[in-house]
């Protein structure tokens, strides 16, 4: 009786691991179908994608960051949009007109312009989705980029049952007022938080609405099955005819760079970056595995020095590790997929300037400040910075470097719920690992933001203090573009990169990789993604494309 | 069957002596210095060829020399953490194999619950609590590993409490601390010692697994979890920067895994 | 019966107790979820009104009564992360664990089982001690280790499976070995070891003397002596498998809860830390509970303490 338990055991348990494998095998995914393509014609066809995990959500709202974005860019449209140059142009808006103190602004809709269910998009809905974004309980992180408006205050602390600065004069006249002049209120209006969603289906669906999404934008959601696949097809009622090209977009979840990379090379999908391993190799001959595509970041990478924490409050010594680390031995390391950093402005930003000149490699230089500095001896200190692979990297690297010139310096991993909150008190971290990449085209975005001494409890790790500088960039806030401002933000850059309250490392170039028959795919410095100017070879006389 | 035992006992010892002279004296037998990209080529890792015997990695440095100074440290973090889990796991397991009643039921419970504990996820948490540092992996290791040394000691520690010079000595008026400490303890150390080598080869293959997660001693510190970590995105196209780091490991494990198995009395099955 | 509404009691008293270590610890912790939640570029206002929304600005026994409350109702909260139900999240990739786990725990039998009884009537001559060695050897090697090697050679080199990630049987094979080799290894030398003493007890030694054939002998007469032991050891197992499942879980790119949990804790998701957490402790404290079931029915002789 014994032996037949112990079989019954082994049987059970077979039993158990076949329908497992049953199970691991009916995981696979359905196929999908789309419509045949025309022989011939640049219409049609589905780009294939694939991603490590889930896009975390359709919400505008709700996401700060390029993954949420690049799918929120196609199923929603924002007023305003950007031009391949980061100039403001018509998207939903056809024109608009802005009062020469900044603070009025005046948006006229495209009329006869209908959502995805058929219904018109209104200026109503325009005015709600911002209010949507102010709205303390939706927990966006966009709020702050339209607090300036008029009433948002006494809206988000419950006082007014709406934003009074927001209105819809009718369908398609939205005008919206500000309390302070703001030369970047465009810009804002071109983020993706600023979507035109249906406002009144939006607010039915509150958290689900990221699995039902209606837009105005070229494609549909079709299908989310989450932790495999995402799938985006064709906005039949999409307002203009000559776009998109691709009757869908399939994006692949859980599937790592690695993976993707093989998935590519074997013609599983259309589009992948190129892993650290394998990049040497591919940058020698990239027209054998596809075409290259190349495009510069507004993105630059430092390490922040906190000026409060001795010695690091000496500006000499932080000249000196500005001097000892070897800024192209990076590059190298990086396989060239960056440029160097002089200062903190990236140099594809309008505004930028040349005439910065940054700081060699030079460690004798560097010696030689921290003996003036009276840390001849050499100092202790800790670079805060997150696990991943890259900073690890680099942290160790640049270890080696400040080593070189007596600087102990000791690498401290942590979370990044835990990294956020150090580098936030004033004497915790000396030095962080950070980067910052531009909301909007404007060196504002990197010096009054980073650095302006106000900014203490947001973004100014450094805990930099300049009042001349200071200076500089408030004139700059309320004036609209000209020669005059930029210039004001080139004097300030100079006034940084002396200062050095960071170690400037590098601005990384993206690299991406596609299939041959992938057209019109270009990398955008603050867009994510764009598919809608993307087309496929066409088939030569064929059927149904396969979309899975 | 006991010479086989004898022999693979001897075999293993003789492993583990090399370990520790690897330790002792690596760092100082290695090549170059284990932080400094000294490769030519500084973003390919290169193959094992002259002057870089085992290759160089991803940061051009020499993976010889970051082996040898990787021994001192992962043998140290091995032994250091087992010395926790063994502190922690006896005193509990004695002191619940001795007292009986309602202490051993409480500490019992205790570690049951600490049982049904994800191991790797409170390690994981733990680190994230506490500083991450080389101090830090030796606490984190060991409040992770005593449940098994406390089961084992305490099964043993139950039925030596019955056996008869324990029981002379309590009729003789002896108190419990010396009791456990002149009769219990070396009556249980055999165990102990064979414990004691197998959880030095749990804390080992433990410490690489939290430096493979990404979580274990921080850099530039080369331990061989690390290394296999960093090597792990170029198993493609350089498999030979993972091969060493990770036989080093096998074979500091096996060293004490043979030194157990050679200890083992047979019957008492493996403990 | 009265057995089992203790066992089943004191099953519910662990799972509280491991909910309330994990939300001591989880809130020891020196990062801010509102900070996380509200992101890299919020100024002070923003985190505070996050802070609020979310109810973190309550007392901590407050929130862990809260917790308790919404438990008791199924309800496990949403992801800071991406706001999905943690439940939703879990129950889509408890399959792939539990797919991976119950394979290696298959094949660790399997192994367990062929190589223990191979292994038995050559007991003593060099054919054993190298298996002895190489079981030992492949026991003292990493996991996550041994699956690249695996990754690399059968995945990559002669691409007999799929280079990571799920979906077919295919993609099992391989973690599913990697994850129970070492376990299975460690059963055969169990089972050798026991069937040695079962070996020269003397009903076996009146079965030779009856005729009876060397295969049956092991197999039918000697194993389930010998292969009881071996049930409460795969039950103790159990959770080091778990524990061998988070390493596997990242080396394949499996997508199951192990690497999730994982995750979630480096990025202070406390829901879903809770979350995985409560399931692990759950699907080890039922195990053993089985394990202990399974014994007692096997064999009433024995009374389990």
């Amino acid at each position: 009786m014994t032996v037949r338990k112990d079989r019954a055991v082994t049987a059970r348990v077979a039993a158990l691991v076949l329908l497992g494998a049953l199970a691991a095998g009916c995981m696979r995914d359905a196929p999908l179908d789309w419509p045949a393509r025309d022989p011939g014609s640049q219409r049609g066809g589905v780009l294939r994608l694939a991603a490590p995990d889930d896009v975390p959500t359709l919400d505008p709202a709700l996401s700060y960051d390029s993954r949420s974005w690049t799918y929120q860019l196609h199923l929603f449209e924002t007023l305003v949009t950007y031009d391949d140059a980061s100039r403001i142009v018509p998207l939903l808006a056809e024109r608009w007109t802005v009062s020469d103190d900044l603070r009025h602004y005046r948006f006229e809709l495209q009329p006869g312009v209908v959502f995805s269910d058929g219904s018109p998009v209104t200026a109503a809905d325009a005015a709600g989705s911002i209010e949507r974004v102010i709205d303390p309980k939706t927990r966006s992180q966009g709020a702050e980029y339209y607090r300036g408006i008029r009433g948002a205050a006494a809206y988000a602390d419950g006082s007014a049952p709406h934003v009074a600065g927001l209105q819809a004069l009718d369908a398609t006249t939205l005008v919206i007022e500000l309390d302070e002049p703001d030369p970047l209120f465009l810009d804002k209006m071109a983020l993706l938080f600023a979507s035109v969603l249906p406002i009144e289906y939006a607010r039915r669906l509150g958290d689900d609405f990221t699995d039902q999404p209606i837009g105005s934008g070229p494609f549909v959601l079709r299908e989310w099955r989450r932790g495999e696949r995402l799938v985006l097809a064709r906005n039949p009622r999409y307002r203009r005819t000559d776009r998109p090209f691709l009757d869908g977009i399939v994006e692949y979840a859980g599937v790592n760079s690695e993976l993707a990379w093989l998935k590519f090379l074997s013609d599983e999908i259309d589009l992948s970056g190129i892993p650290t391993a394998d990049f040497p190799s591919v940058i020698r001959n990239p027209d054998a595995t596809g075409t290259l595509v190349r495009g510069p970041t507004l993105v630059t990478n430092y390490i922040g020095l906190n000026c409060q924490m001795p010695p690091l409050d000496d500006r000499r010594v932080r000249q000196a590790l500005n001097y000892a680390v070897d800024k192209d031995d990076i590059v190298e390391l990086l396989n060239h997929r960056a440029v160097p950093a002089k200062g903190i402005v990236p140099p594809d930003m309008p505004g930028y300037t040349a005439e910065v000149a940054g700081y060699p490699h030079d460690p004798a230089k560097a010696r030689a400040l921290l003996q003036e500095a009276g840390q001849g001896a050499g100092f202790t200190t800790e670079l805060w910075t997150q696990s991943s692979d890259l900073d690890l990297k680099l942290g160790q690297k640049i270890q080696h470097d400040l080593a070189d010139v007596g600087v102990t310096m000791a690498i401290k991993q942590v979370a990044w719920s835990v990294f956020l909150e150090a580098i936030r008190q004033p004497k915790t971290t000396p030095l962080f690992d950070l980067a910052w990449s531009a909301d909007f085209a404007d060196p504002s975005n990197f010096l009054d933001v980073l650095l302006h001494s106000s900014r203490f409890d947001a973004n100014n790790h450094s805990f930099y203090a300049n009042p001349r500088f200071d200076g500089l960039v408030e004139r700059a806030r309320t004036m609209r573009a000209s020669a005059e401002r930029t210039r004001l933000f080139v004097d300030a850059e100079r006034i940084v990169v002396d200062d050095a309250p960071m170690l400037f490392l590098y601005h990384p170039i993206s690299y991406v990789m596609t299939q041959k028959r992938v057209h019109g795919y270009a990398i955008h410095p603050l867009l994510p993604s764009r598919y809608m100017d993307v087309w496929l070879d066409p088939e030569p006389g064929q059927g149904a494309s396969a979309g899975s | 069957m006991t010479a086989r035992r004898r022999g693979l006992l001897r075999f293993g010892l003789a492993m583990g002596a090399g370990l520790v002279l690897l330790a002792v004296v690596g760092p100082a037998l290695a090549p170059f210095d284990p932080t400094a990209p000294v490769a030519p080529q500084l973003a390919e890792p290169s193959p094992p060829g002259a002057p870089f015997w085992l290759g160089t990695d991803d940061l051009g440095r020499d993976v010889l020399s970051r082996l040898l100074h990787g021994a001192r440290i992962s043998l140290m973090v091995g032994l250091v953490a087992m010395l926790v889990t063994m502190v922690i796991g006896t005193a509990l397991g004695l002191a619940a194999g001795y007292f009986g009643g309602v202490v051993d039921v409480i500490l019992m419970r205790f570690t049951d619950v600490m049982l049904a504990f994800p191991g790797l996820l409170l390690a994981v948490a733990l680190v994230a609590v506490l500083r991450p540092s080389v101090w830090t992996i030796f606490v984190v290791i060991g409040l992770v590993s005593w449940t098994g040394v406390a089961r084992v000691v305490r099964g043993e520690t139950l039925s030596l409490r019955e056996r008869d010079f324990v029981l002379a000595a309590r009729a003789m008026g002896a108190g419990h601390g010396r009791i456990l400490l002149r009769h219990v303890l070396p009556n249980v150390a055999p165990t102990l010692v064979v414990i004691a080598a197998l959880s030095t080869s749990g804390t080992i293959l433990l410490d690489a697994g939290l430096s493979f997660l990404g979580i274990g001693v921080p850099p530039p510190t080369p331990t061989w979890g690390r290394m296999i970590q960093e090597a792990s995105t170029y198993y493609r196209v350089a498999p030979w920067l993972m091969a060493f780091p990770g036989l080093a490991v096998l074979y500091a494990v096996l060293a004490f895994n043979l030194i157990a198995y050679g200890l083992t009395d047979e019957a008492k099955g493996t403990p | 019966m009265r057995y089992l509404a203790g066992r089943l009691a004191w099953a519910l008293v662990i799972l509280l107790g491991t909910t309330f270590i994990t939300f001591a610890i989880v809130f020891v912790v020196p990062g801010d979820p509102a900070r996380v939640v509200a992101g890299p570029r919020a100024d002070a206002a923003t985190i505070a009104s996050v802070r609020h929304e979310l109810g973190l600005d309550r007392s901590l026994p407050a929130q862990y009564g809260r917790y308790l409350w919404r438990l008791a109702h199924g309800d496990l909260g949403r992801s800071y992360a991406n706001r999905q139900p943690v439940a939703t999240t879990l129950a889509r990739r408890l399959p792939a664990t539990a797919t991976l786990a119950v394979a290696g725990l298959a094949v660790a039998i399997v192994i367990g089982l062929v190589v223990g009884i191979l292994s038995a009537p050559v007991a003593g001559t060099w054919v054993d001690r190298t298996v002895l060695v190489g079981s030992l050897a492949v026991l003292s090697a990493p996991v996550f280790w041994l699956g690249m090697l695996a990754l690399y050679w059968i995945g990559f080199r002669w691409r007999l499976v799929p280079l990571g990630g799920a979906g077919t049987f295919r993609h099992l094979i391989l973690p599913a070995l990697v994850l129970g080799i070492g376990s299975g290894l460690y059963y055969a030398r169990l089972l050798h070891t026991n069937l040695q003493g079962v070996l020269r007890l003397d009903y076996i030694r009146a079965a030779r003397a009856r005729g009876v054939g060397p295969f049956r002998l092991y197999t039918v007469h000697a194993l389930r002596n010998a292969a009881l032991p071996l049930l409460t050891v795969i039950g103790l197992d159990f959770a080091a498998l778990m524990n061998g499942v988070v390493l596997t879980e990242t080396v394949f790119h499996w997508p199951g809860i192990g690497r999730l949990a994982f995750d979630a804790v480096l990025a202070l998701d406390v829901p879903v830390i809770m979350g995985t957490v409560l399931l692990s402790a759950g699907l080890v404290v039922t195990t053993n509970l089985a394990v202990d079931l399974l014994y007692r029915l096997v064999d009433p002789r024995i009374t389990l303490r």
